[in-house]
């Protein structure tokens, strides 16, 4: 597992009334992508393409 | 890309090494526990010039090549490199002017060249040329590592053809090396540095500026979690080091004819090589210090020439091929549509990038958050004469105990072309006057699947909070400097002068990136958080780029978990 980069700055209180199924409230998906080509060199590139070829998830490749 | 060579060798017999093979310099490296190191040659060089000399038969490589360039240039053979698989009638044969000259052979190229004792000269491809030169280089790896080199990483410009490509790898093949792969010059910059043991793998944007001596070539280099994407990359053929030794061959050629009248250097061959030569090794030198020394024997009509010049002179005479490498840069910045704010780090590679006024003209067109890899502006950057060489060296040991099947199979584009995400995605926090603020966790431009985690700060007071995943893009604002209001306040009436004094204080505008928060992804509600806890928040984009966010409180159990759906 990679070390959690900190946020210092607060996230705010929930406010009254906010209510979601689960907790969690979907609203947008992404909304800009463009195919390109990571280059096929170095450990993590590795790392990537083993999980690729195998169809491996991070958590899978956790462990 | 399944373009290894058809020398297959089984991962346990492998000796590999990295190779980089310029037009005007080649250098080989090997890894020595992890440690990439730029092997020395039977002469001790480390930048070998790319340069092959025939004389009574006897092939010559590297400096001792270079060295009859003054007396046997129609045998010598320089830059050739990006002939290679390359037709006749698209190639610039400039900077052989002063060697053997490229000669169309059935559309391709060749040279004429006596490499033998006796009887006549021989035509020889590029091909066959570059096997030789290659043959030499690895002969002096294996000499360096005593056992037989079997399989080589080789660097390419970004920029180098399918046909170029193939043409690399039949003339390495054709010298007894299996290419485990091909990477591109500015992606082996970043991995040497990438791989030193100080290194931290971070988001960060990075410019490569790869400074040789017949072309210059840069690349935005998007480097995401250790993954790198070349963003946008440009190439100079007009200015290179070969450039700055034309500009001092100029000046050191009109100093000698101040003394000797209507002799000009430059209009002999065998001067105008002296020239070359001791203008060259002047460039270097004013690298390192504020003066050089010129000095021939008989620069011509055996006439003996001593002169010197200072870095200051020299960075006047010099300042247009600078000004080139400046506008490459900022060019392509722009292309990758992105601002020099944008920049996080400038990594200087190539021998014209030791020159000190380089990277100090680049020092003054970033911000001063942007680092700037250079020898004169970091004493702790990697010498870019040997960056290429050994990101070569750390891919071959990355990948030599793979089969060549797997190999190609990883570099296939079913498994390096993927989604990148255009924005960044990240947490949405409460400034000091309670304003939203935007904290990215993946940067824009960052392949997917991408999995990070943040641990953000929660009110005080803890209890229920709202973590909220957005879309965030950056611009640019622009401050413009307050209008001073006059002195003394009165008007002035219909004094005119006034302008001029303004101007003397004038100040100049700050630049500064600021982020914009734009669509919401997914919120979630993380309750009964404890005073002074953290949540920690993972963002995953698969690689469908649907998104699945888990948020909890850090140390606590569970937690929320939601997915968006994929676009
Ligand atoms: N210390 C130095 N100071 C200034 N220039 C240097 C220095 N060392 C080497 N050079 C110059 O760097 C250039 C060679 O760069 P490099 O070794 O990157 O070659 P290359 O990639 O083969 O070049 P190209 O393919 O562009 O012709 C030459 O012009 C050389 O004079
Ligand atoms: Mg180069």
């Amino acid at each position: 597992m990679t070390t959690a980069t900190v946020v210092s700055k607060p996230i705010p209180a929930l406010a009254e009334g906010w209510s979601a199924e689960k907790d969690f409230k979907p609203l947008s998906s992404i909304t800009s992508s463009s195919q390109r080509t990571i280059e096929p060199v170095g450990p993590h590139f590795l790392a990537h393409a083993r999980r690729a070829r195998h169809k491996r998830t991070f958590s899978e490749d956790d462990r | 890309m399944a373009e290894t060579g058809a020398t297959s060798v089984t991962p346990d017999e492998r000796c590999a090494i990295g190779i980089t093979f310029g037009n005007s310099y080649s250098s080989i490296a090997c890894t020595v526990d992890d440690n990439a190191v730029v092997i020395a040659n039977e002469d001790g060089d480390r930048q070998i010039p790319t340069i092959l000399s025939y004389v009574d038969g006897e092939e010559y490589t590297g400096n001792q090549a270079k060295a009859f360039l003054v007396r046997n240039a129609n045998n010598t053979v320089t830059s050739f490199r990006d002939f290679l698989g390359q037709e006749f009638k698209s190639i610039d044969p400039t900077h052989c002017h002063a060697a053997a000259h490229p000669k169309d052979v059935d559309g391709g190229v060749s040279f004429t060249i006596q490499d033998n004792v006796e009887g006549e000269p021989s035509t020889v491809s590029v091909s066959e040329i570059s096997t030789r030169y290659l043959r030499r280089l690895i002969t002096s790896a294996s000499d360096y590592l005593g056992k037989k080199v079997t399989s080589a990483v080789l660097t390419v410009p970004t920029n180098f053809s399918e046909k170029q490509r193939e043409a690399l790898i039949k003339a390495t093949t054709a010298a007894g090396i299996e290419v485990l792969q091909l990477i591109n010059e500015p992606t082996a910059a970043v991995l040497a540095y990438d791989a030193r043991p100080e290194a931290v793998v971070e988001d960060k944007t990075i410019v490569v500026a790869d400074l040789g001596g017949s072309r210059s070539d840069v690349a935005v280099v998007a480097s995401r979690g250790g993954l790198y994407t070349i963003l946008a990359t440009a190439h100079d053929y007009e200015f290179g080091g070969a450039s700055l030794d034309k500009v001092l061959m100029d000046h050191f050629a009109k100093e000698f004819m101040k003394k000797n009248k209507d002799v000009d250097p430059r209009e002999n061959a065998r001067s105008l090589a002296k020239l070359k030569a001791e203008s060259e090794a002047a460039k270097k030198a004013l690298s390192i210090g504020t003066n050089a020394s010129f000095s021939v024997e008989s620069l011509a009509e055996g006439i003996d020439f001593q002169s010197t010049i200072n870095r200051l002179r020299y960075e006047t005479i010099a300042r247009k091929v600078f000004d080139g490498f400046n506008r490459l840069v900022e060019g392509v910045i722009k292309k990758a549509g992105l601002d020099v704010l944008d920049i996080d780090e400038v990594i200087l590679s190539g021998g014209t990038a030791h020159t000190p006024r380089i990277a100090s003209n680049f020092r003054s067109i970033f911000p001063a958050t942007t680092a700037i890899q250079a020898p004169s502006t970091n004493p702790n950057a990697v010498n870019p004469s040997e960056l290429l060489a050994r990101g070569a060296a750390l891919q071959a040991s990355l990948i030599q105990e793979y089969e060549t099947n797997d190999i190609e199979q990883s570099t296939h584009p079913a498994v390096t072309t993927v989604p990148h995400i255009t924005n960044a995605i990240g947490v949405v926090s409460l400034g000091d006057d309670g304003e939203d603020i935007f904290t990215p966790v993946i940067a824009p431009e960052t392949a997917v699947p991408v999995r990070r985690t943040v641990h953000v700060a929660t009110p005080k007071e803890g209890g229920d909070v709202l973590v909220k995943i957005v879309e965030g893009n950056t611009h640019i604002k622009v401050t413009k400097p307050e209008a001073k209001p006059k002195e003394n306040g009165t008007k002035d009436d219909d004094e005119d002068d006034s302008d001029d004094d303004d101007s003397e204080e004038e100040e100049e505008e700050t630049r500064e990136k600021v982020w914009k928060i734009g669509a919401t992804l997914g919120e979630a509600a993380v309750r009964g958080v404890k005073k002074g806890s953290k949540v920690e928040v993972t963002i995953n984009v698969a690689g469908d780029l649907g998104v699945t966010i888990t948020s909890r409180e850090v140390g606590g159990k569970g937690g929320i978990r939601g997915v968006v759906k994929a676009p």
